[in-house]
This record gives structure tokens, C-alpha cells and sequence, in this order.
């Protein structure tokens, strides 16, 4: 079985005295899709945001990328050395155009000298997530809710990252925008991204992922293969909660 | 009201909306890319006109214009990263960051202003006009330092303009203005971004002072009138654009100027914070305003 690609190792995320993220572990091999579930408030957002350290960093706990600990680089470094992440809410720039919201990242790394080779390379991921050629200058600020997702995905995709933090790519999307989202994702997938998938859409996560990891109150509840997973009495009773 | 006169007031009302023009986008890229409002920015105005005087004046180094335009582009960008990282970055990320460098800029700004004043002493200075003489356009004389002001200013403006549209630096600054986080995401590097943007900002209140210095007597406190028409340009204009100060700017220094020649001089605070307040009421974004903060 090949290494992992990440290692997560007893991280901790504490708010005061709330404990956000409780010394959670996992491996994460590479290609594979883990998704991640749990309710509201269960730490999976905030897991993505110690793991990248925007906009804070853990409080203790590991992570180790290709064997190396970045669990203390700065956020910058991290996402140059091929971790990318998406927001939750469309986070893109919004006065600037979609092609721009594509470059800022390009010209971030190492990946083309010439501003040509820049902008091509800027076209290119926001072909490859499905953006229409046609909006390449709209400001991205004026898209409609998923092309705005799509401008998301194509900045991180942009960093040509080796593992690739999605969270809720499906909030606030049609059911079809849904089905377009599910193609995506998998298609990243086959060009060899690992995929971190945080999701409420359960019939999305269950469709794309290898496995599935359910946190509740910042604890790991269940981590394997998502139909067991899913029937896991734990998992139930911390979605549904206790029967009277 | 006289041909003439009229176009003698417009013409020191577009001097004044230059020169405005120049302060309030410095202060502009500040408050959109950092988020914060930099009580500092007339300390560094008048601190620009000190280095100007210093290097160019036959009275101190006496190496002329170039060079003191030079030397202050250069000193003041440099002081401006300096001054971000004492007095900005420990409060980067904090909770009462807007609140807590009220206090920290506007201590920056005395230990500034005390600097100046042991170093170059309390007695005024002036640097000498940029050009000589006059230049005639029909029945009207026009100085010929307010139109190297003009050019100069419009030159500076017009380069900052397309440092943060078509560069690699301005678009990240652009972006980081918008959304820190996701910058941060995409592998911007987020601290030297902020010390660029205070370095430039410093650099336009240096050049600022620079020119103002031609025209006025410098003293370390000189910065204080500078910062409030500033404020009230950016207040008044918004910060939708980068152009949006600019335009601002311009009718500031325009009803300035006419409310001197008709009311006199001390009404003009007056007509500018009255014009201020009924655009905030009306438009509480600023006149081209908008909610988000971009450069």
C-alpha cells in the first residue's frame, strides 16, 4: 500500500474552553477521496481551517504532508506546497475578473514565467472545472452562486495541488448544479487530486468517497467504508440522537 | 465674477484637488487593504516634506528637485513599511484591531511629529518651487510650479494606478483588500502585501508633502490640515474604486476653492464637512461608494 499522502496526528483546536477539534486523527492515501460528515458544529470546518492554518492553527496536534511536518509553516507555504482549500460560502475576489481571481493564484507559484503562459494557465483551470469561456472578464462578484464555486475550485485547482480541502462544494446549489458538482469532483479526482470532501449533501459524499470520517463534538465517531459508516449506531444516534 | 477670476479659482481648485487627490489614495490603499484608518498619514506628509527640503534645498543637502523627489519616494516607502511593522502588525488579527490602532497610529504620529521637531527645529521651511514662472493661457496666468504639480501628481497617480491594476503585486494586493482569507488560501503572502501597501501609501503622503512643501510653510504639525481634507475625501468619495478618491478629491479642492473667493476662508472647513455629512446621509457608502473595500 503506498504512504499516505497526508497524516493528521492528534489535532486540537480549543476556543477558550470550547474544544472545537479534539484530537482528531487520520491518514489520507494518495488518490483517494475521504469524505468528511457530522452535524452542525461538529469541527469539520474548523479541522480544514487548523489543517491550513487560515485563519488560525491548531492548538496541538501534527500534520504531516509527503512525510513532512507543515503543521508549522505558514499558511502561504502550506498552500504552495500543494494543499488547496475552498470555503464553505463562495469566497471569491469579487472585483476582480474571473480570469483575474485565477491568476492571483498562478502567479503565486513557480509554474509559468511569461504573463501568456500565465493567462493560458489561468484558461485552463477554469476550463477544466467547466467555467464558461465566455465570462472570463465578468467580475466574479456578479456570478451566480455556482459559477462563483466554480471560480473557487479553479483558483485552488490553479495551485496544481496534490491533495484538495473542498468544503460543502454543494451548499446553496440546484439539484442539477449538484449532479454537475458530483462530475467534477470526480473528475478531479481521476487527474489524481487526494480530496478532502466536507459535505451535508450525504447522497453526494456517499457517491464520491472511498471513505467517510464522521466527527461529532470534535471527535473522529466513525471512520471506514461509507455504507458501514453510515449505519454505525453511534453515527445515527449523534444525527438523529437518542430514541425516547 | 470675472473671466478671469473664475478661471483663477478653478485653477487653484484643481491644484488643491491634486494635491488631495494624491494624499486621500494613500490613505485610500491603507484603509482598503489593511482595513484600518491611519491617523499617521499627516505625520507622514509632513515628515515627506522634511526629507524633500532636506535633500533638495541650497539651505541643507542642495541636490535639487530630482533627487529630493527621489530620496523621498525611496525614504518614505521604506519608513512606511518600518512604521507598519512596529506599530500595525502586532494588532493584525486581533478583535479591537480598527480601535487599537486609533491609539498606536495616532502615537506614531506624535513620536513623528516630536521626531521632526528635534531634528529640523521649530522654525518653518519651504521648499523651492518646482518650476519657475508662468505660463499664459488666454487672458489668464497660470504658475508654472501649480502645473508641475498637476503633471507630477497626475504621473504618480496614473503609475499607482497601474502598479495595482496590471501588476502581479497590485492584483494580490487587490485581492487580499478583498478577501484575506482566501489569499492566504491561494498562497499569497499576506504580511508582505500589507507592509507593501503601507510602504506605498507612505510614499504617496511623502510625495504629497513633497509638493504641498513648494507651496506652504513645512512644520512638523503641517501634516494636520492635509489628513482632515484626506479624511474628508475619502469619506466623501468612497473607496469603490481606486479612481474614486481621485474624483472626490476634485470637487473637494474645487468647493474649497470657490467658497474661499465667495465666503472666505473660514468657511471653507465648514462647506466641506456640511457636503460631507448630506452625501452620508444620502449615500452612506460615499458618493461613488460601495460596501466592499477594494483597491
Amino acid at each position: 500500500m503506498s504512504e499516505p499522502v497526508l497524516v493528521v496526528s492528534d489535532l486540537t483546536k480549543k476556543f477558550g474552553a470550547l474544544t472545537a477539534v479534539d484530537g482528531v486523527s487520520f491518514e489520507v492515501r494518495p488518490g483517494e477521496i475521504l469524505g468528511i460528515a457530522g452535524p452542525n458544529g461538529s469541527g469539520k470546518s474548523t479541522l480544514f481551517n487548523a489543517i491550513t492554518r487560515v485563519p488560525f492553527a491548531q492548538t496541538s496536534g501534527i500534520v504531516l504532508f509527503k512525510g513532512a511536518q507543515i503543521s508549522n509553516l505558514a499558511n502561504n507555504e502550506i498552500a504552495k506546497r500543494g494543499i488547496a482549500r475552498t470555503f464553505q460560502r463562495e469566497s471569491v475576489f469579487g472585483n476582480l475578473s474571473s480570469i483575474d481571481n485565477v491568476l492571483v493564484t498562478i502567479e503565486q507559484t513557480n509554474r509559468a514565467s511569461a504573463f501568456a503562459q500565465k493567462i493560458a494557465l489561468a484558461e485552463q483551470a477554469l476550463d477544466l472545472v467547466g467555467f464558461p469561456a465566455t465570462l472570463h472578464n465578468w467580475q466574479a462578484g456578479r456570478l451566480p452562486v455556482y459559477l462563483r464555486k466554480l471560480v473557487m475550485i479553479a483558483g485552488a485547482v490553479a495551485l496544481d495541488p496534490a491533495v484538495l480541502l473542498l468544503d460543502e462544494p454543494a451548499s446553496g446549489l440546484t439539484v442539477s448544479e449538484i449532479d454537475k458538482m458530483r462530475a467534477l469532483i470526480t473528475h478531479l479526482n481521476e487527474l489524481g487530486m487526494t480530496i478532502l470532501l466536507v459535505e451535508h449533501v450525504l447522497s453526494l459524499l456517499m457517491e464520491v468517497s472511498d471513505r467517510l470520517m464522521v466527527l461529532d463534538q470534535g471527535r473522529v465517531i466513525a471512520l471506514g467504508d461509507p455504507a458501514t459508516v453510515v449505519a454505525n449506531p453511534t453515527v445515527i444516534e449523534a444525527y438523529l440522537g437518542t430514541p425516547a | 465674477m470675472s473671466v478671469e477670476s473664475f478661471l483663477f479659482v478653478l485653477s487653484g481648485g484643481i491644484v488643491l484637488g491634486a494635491l488631495y487627490a494624491l494624499m486621500a489614495s494613500g490613505l485610500a490603499v491603507v484603509w482598503s487593504t489593511l482595513g484600518i484608518f491611519n491617523f499617521s498619514h499627516g505625520a507622514f506628509i509632513a515628515l515627506g516634506a522634511y526629507i524633500g527640503w532636506q535633500v533638495s534645498n541650497a539651505e541643507a543637502l542642495g541636490l535639487g528637485h530630482v533627487a529630493g523627489l527621489s530620496a523621498t519616494l525611496v525614504v518614505m516607502f521604506a519608513a512606511g513599511i518600518l512604521f507598519q511593522q512596529i506599530f500595525i502588525r502586532p494588532f493584525e488579527r486581533k478583535d479591537n484591531i480598527i480601535a487599537a490602532t486609533v491609539i498606536t497610529t495616532l502615537a506614531g504620529a506624535t513620536i513623528l511629529q516630536n521626531a521632526m521637531l528635534l531634528i529640523w527645529g521649530p522654525r518653518a521651511k519651504q521648499i523651492v518651487a518646482i518650476a519657475e514662472g508662468t505660463i499664459s493661457i488666454g487672458p489668464v496666468a497660470f504658475s508654472g510650479n501649480d502645473i508641475a504639480l498637476i503633471v507630477m501628481v497626475a504621473l504618480i497617480l496614473g503609475f499607482a494606478g497601474w502598479l495595482l491594476a496590471r501588476t502581479r503585486t497590485g492584483r494580490s494586493m487587490r485581492a487580499v483588500a478583498q478577501n484575506r482569507q482566501a489569499a492566504e488560501l491561494m498562497g499569497l503572502n499576506v504580511p508582505l502585501l500589507y507592509a507593501l501597501a503601507f510602504g506605498l501609501s507612505a510614499a504617496m503622503a511623502g510625495m504629497a508633502g513633497y509638493f504641498v512643501g513648494s507651496i506652504r510653510f513645512i512644520n512638523p504639525t503641517f501634516g494636520a490640515d492635509p489628513l482632515m481634507k484626506a479624511l474628508i475625501v475619502v469619506i466623501f468619495g468612497g473607496i469603490a474604486r481606486f479612481t474614486s478618491p481621485i474624483y472626490a478629491a476634485l470637487i473637494v479642492g474645487l468647493v474649497e476653492s470657490f467658497t474661499i473667493f465667495y465666503l472666505g476662508l473660514y468657511w471653507a472647513p465648514a462647506m466641506l464637512f456640511a457636503m460631507m455629512t448630506v452625501v452620508l446621509t444620502i449615500k452612506p457608502s460615499g458618493l461613488f461608494g460601495h460596501h466592499q473595500r477594494t483597491l
